[in-house]
């Protein structure tokens, strides 16, 4: 196998674990990937996030397809076509229940929290089946302008420069996503809402 | 009736009679079609000891009950015969259209006995069928002589035919099945040439009848989506066909080099899927409904050909240390046209060149040198010279001058382009291949390399034992119904019972079609046993250091058998065969 370095290996696993203790990925679901030049690893077709080996790091081109595209991901396509239309070095995809909830239901979350506003201002909302080019191209435009993009009915793909900023984004989708959820259930249930002062 | 026409054509080429046959309803359920029809009629009516050559030997050429639907890869057809490489029963899957005419031509399988004196082909058109002088074709190479008949006959016609390495009974020679569709393994173009049947012409006008169209077509949907989300199938075949496989294996360090006594080729990238594509690459081309579409023409020259596949990029370009991807290309065409199998044509070589770099042939043969590759393949087809010996095969060949240990076989069917030192559910899988070494019969290069569905570890013995089982009863079934195995990138029974209860309105379940498989496993393996192949051919050639003794046994226990290897009364009486251990096929009539 192309040799994958061992940081590499560690980092994705770290967060890669992360992700699947938070729930935000079920058994073999979830991927994410680093960027080093015209090189990405990227998580093996359905590996287990939870326990990430180093045999399912795969490494693959970013200008090209590669034979080894047979293994990564399935959101290989989306990795890529992310690298190549923005400067982001790190991509994070899960699928965080709150988030692909609320996806069925808008086509842009604003977060109601302090942070989430602060941060992510506004989060899209895009279509697009698993592995496809529309969905790569969606996602990767909404990425432009985004910390973060929602899937409808499928997860949250987050980047950034770092691995580490990449994961806060995702959480933060998640969080806001879940605020939003409870919020609405509390003014189904009589409580009224009042909106921050100074937000 | 739905998905089956109930029909077999059977022809006696001895006394030139054809008639048909209503197959039974049992049989139909139990064995489905393809490869399963295969081994209940030669069951039914060979004697397993007979010679592969004889008259009694019998060709079943049959479809299944999903061929001709909307099913992708549902154009295929299996061809089985007692084969002369390994002694044992021996199908062979081929791609292309032939099939789908076959089931069109209102016929579930034809059965071939007996043998001609003069060369004859055999026509079908719809319910009108015929056996034709085929003199004028004799001698003729495969592409030849497709192209004689399409001018005879028609473009409506799919052909399946043998070259002249089939005329002169190479125990390696294949079936080409239109284009560049073969039936490649195991001697089956032999056994035809031993009938002097050169050729079949096909074509119909039937429809296969769905018992629930409405379902079907909510499973089409499925399927098609399913299949777009796989890498393997909608990424890496249709992007570089099969020789996607050359740079993930040699990477993994187990593609056979230099006869496999190296499994890392140093130019692997030379002849990689990528350098087909980037240097080479002309187009796609599909069988019968493939979305995939794995098939890659190639430039070679002037001309347009159909490029080669994984398995022939290693069996020409690493076992023998060719780095030319257009030698390789050009090799492959010759091996078409004189109708041989490529895989097989090149371990037999490379036994010959290490014998010939150990000095034991008195004829030099370098690694790498490609002129000579070719006049040895023409030498085999026409078994002149040194090619007359290697038309034997690699394990009889070296048996016949002591250095059997040189032939990289499994009960005489030569590796295919996985060493098995680095993959030990592969290995398993060789060693208990019903057809010797082949992958086909188990493919754990999936789970063991490619993570389909997910990663095993490769080193590990841990469960191996039971995924080759269960592996191999599912290829079983897809090979009855019939398949193409990539599809078993992802799906499994649950997928195929549903499509079998929408196409035949048969109550298959998923536990139905994997009994399926495993009766057809079974009772190849009784056949298996009844020639010759006993458990103590369950074995690799002694240069693997892998040990699969103790998986071995794991395996046999796993499958119901005896120690020695042969399927327990209480088995064979679960699966429903009526086999006593001493009696020797049923040698009844259908």
């Amino acid at each position: 196998m192309p040799l994958v370095p061992k940081e590499v290996y560690e980092e994705l696993k770290d967060y890669c674990s992360r992700l699947a203790q938070r729930g935000y990925v079920t058994a073999h679901g979830g991927n994410a990937s680093i960027k080093a030049g015209n090189l990405m690893w990227i998580t093996r077709h359905a590996s287990s996030l939870e326990k990430l080996r180093f045999e399912d790091v795969i490494q693959v081109y970013l200008d090209k397809p590669s034979s080894f595209d047979a293994l990564s991901s399935t959101e290989t396509i989306v990795h890529r076509q992310i690298y190549l239309e923005t400067p982001n070095l790190a991509v994070l995809h899960a699928h965080p229940p709150n988030s692909v909830a609320l996806s069925f239901f808008m086509n842009e979350i604003i977060p109601l929290d302090t942070e989430g506003y602060y941060v992510l201002r506004k989060i899209p909302v895009v279509e697009g089946s698993p592995g496809s080019l529309e969905l790569a191209k969606n996602v990767a435009e909404a990425l432009k302008t985004h910390y973060a993009v929602v899937v409808r009915g499928h997860g949250v793909f987050s980047a950034a420069k770092y691995m580490d900023t990449a994961y806060q984004y995702l959480c933060m989708v998640e969080h806001s996503a879940k605020i939003i959820i409870l919020t609405k259930n509390l003014e189904k249930a009589g409580f009224k809402f009042i909106q921050p002062k100074k937000f | 009736m739905y998905g089956w026409n109930g029909k077999i054509l059977v022809v006696d080429l001895s006394n030139k009679t054809l008639k048909t046959l209503t197959i039974n309803e049992n049989v139909l359920s139990e064995y489905m079609g393809g490869r399963g029809f295969g081994v209940k009629f030669l069951w039914e009516l060979t004697n397993p000891t007979i010679d592969a050559y004889s008259a009694d030997n019998v060709l079943v050429f049959a479809v299944g009950p999903l061929t001709s639907t909307l099913i992708p890869t549902t154009g295929r057809f299996t061809v089985t015969a007692k084969s002369p490489l390994t002694g044992g029963i021996f199908y062979s899957s081929c791609g292309g259209f032939f099939g789908f005419k076959l089931k069109n031509s209102g016929l579930d399988a034809l059965v071939i006995k007996g043998r001609c004196e003069k060369p004859v082909y055999l026509q079908i058109d719809d319910e009108t069928f015929q056996l034709k002088d085929a003199t004028h074709l004799w001698g003729k190479t495969t592409k030849e002589t497709i192209k004689i008949l399409e001018e005879d006959l028609g473009k409506d016609y799919s052909f399946a035919c043998i070259g002249p390495a089939g005329e002169n009974l190479v125990r390696f020679a294949c079936i080409r099945g239109g284009d560049g569709n073969f039936a490649g393994r195991g001697g089956l173009g032999a056994v035809m040439g031993s009938k002097k049947l050169k050729a079949i012409a096909v074509k119909g006008t039937r429809k296969t009848k769905i018992a629930d169209e409405k379902s079907l077509t909510e499973l089409m949907k499925k399927i098609r989506v399913r299949i777009s989300w796989n890498p393997v199938l909608s990424k890496a075949l249709a992007y570089y066909g099969t020789s996607a496989l050359v740079n993930i294996i040699n990477e993994h360090e187990i593609l056979p080099t230099k006869n496999f006594q190296l499994s890392r080729f140093k130019d692997a990238e030379k002849i990689s899927g990528e350098a087909l594509r980037e240097k080479i690459f002309v187009g796609r081309k599909s069988c019968y409904n493939c979305p995939v579409a794995c098939k890659r023409v190639v430039k070679l020259e002037n001309m347009k050909v159909e490029g080669p596949e994984f398995e022939t990029l290693g069996s020409f370009g690493s076992m023998l240390m060719v780095n030319s991807l257009e030698a390789i290309v050009e090799i492959n065409q010759l091996c078409n046209e004189l109708g041989l199998d490529t895989i097989s044509t090149g371990g037999t070589i490379a036994c010959a060149m290490e014998l010939s770099e150990k000095n034991v042939l008195d004829e030099k043969i370098g690694w790498g040198d490609v002129e000579k590759i070719k006049k040895l393949i023409v030498d085999i087809a026409y078994r002149k010279g040194l090619g007359d010996k290697l038309a034997e095969g690699s394990k009889i060949f070296s048996e016949r001058i002591g250095f059997s240990d040189v032939s990289m076989q499994v009960k005489g069917l030569e590796l295919p382009m996985y060493h098995p030192d680095g993959v030990l559910g592969q290995a398993l899988a060789y060693t208990t291949s019903n057809r010797g070494g082949c992958h086909l019969n188990a493919y754990l290069i999936s789970v063991e390399i490619l993570g389909y569905p997910y990663l095993m570890d490769r080193f590990s013995p841990v469960n191996k034992p039971n995924i080759v089982a269960y592996l191999q009863n599912l290829a079983a079934v897809m090979d009855s119904m019939v398949i193409c195995k990539f599809l078993g990138f992802e799906f499994d029974e649950e997928t195929f019972a549903k499509l079998l209860v929408a196409v035949t309105g048969k109550p298959y379940t998923q536990e139905s079609v994997v009994a399926a498989g495993e009766r057809i496993w079974n009772l190849e393996r009784v056949f298996n046993f009844k020639a010759g192949l006993k458990g103590e051919e369950d074995k690799l050639p002694s240069r693997f250091k892998v040990d699969v003794k103790p998986m071995l046994k794991e395996y046999y226990e796993v499958r119901g058998w005896k120690p020695d290897g042969f399927p327990s009364k209480n088995k064979l009486k679960n699966l429903g065969l009526k086999v006593e251990e001493d009696a020797v096929g049923s040698q009844g009539s259908l």
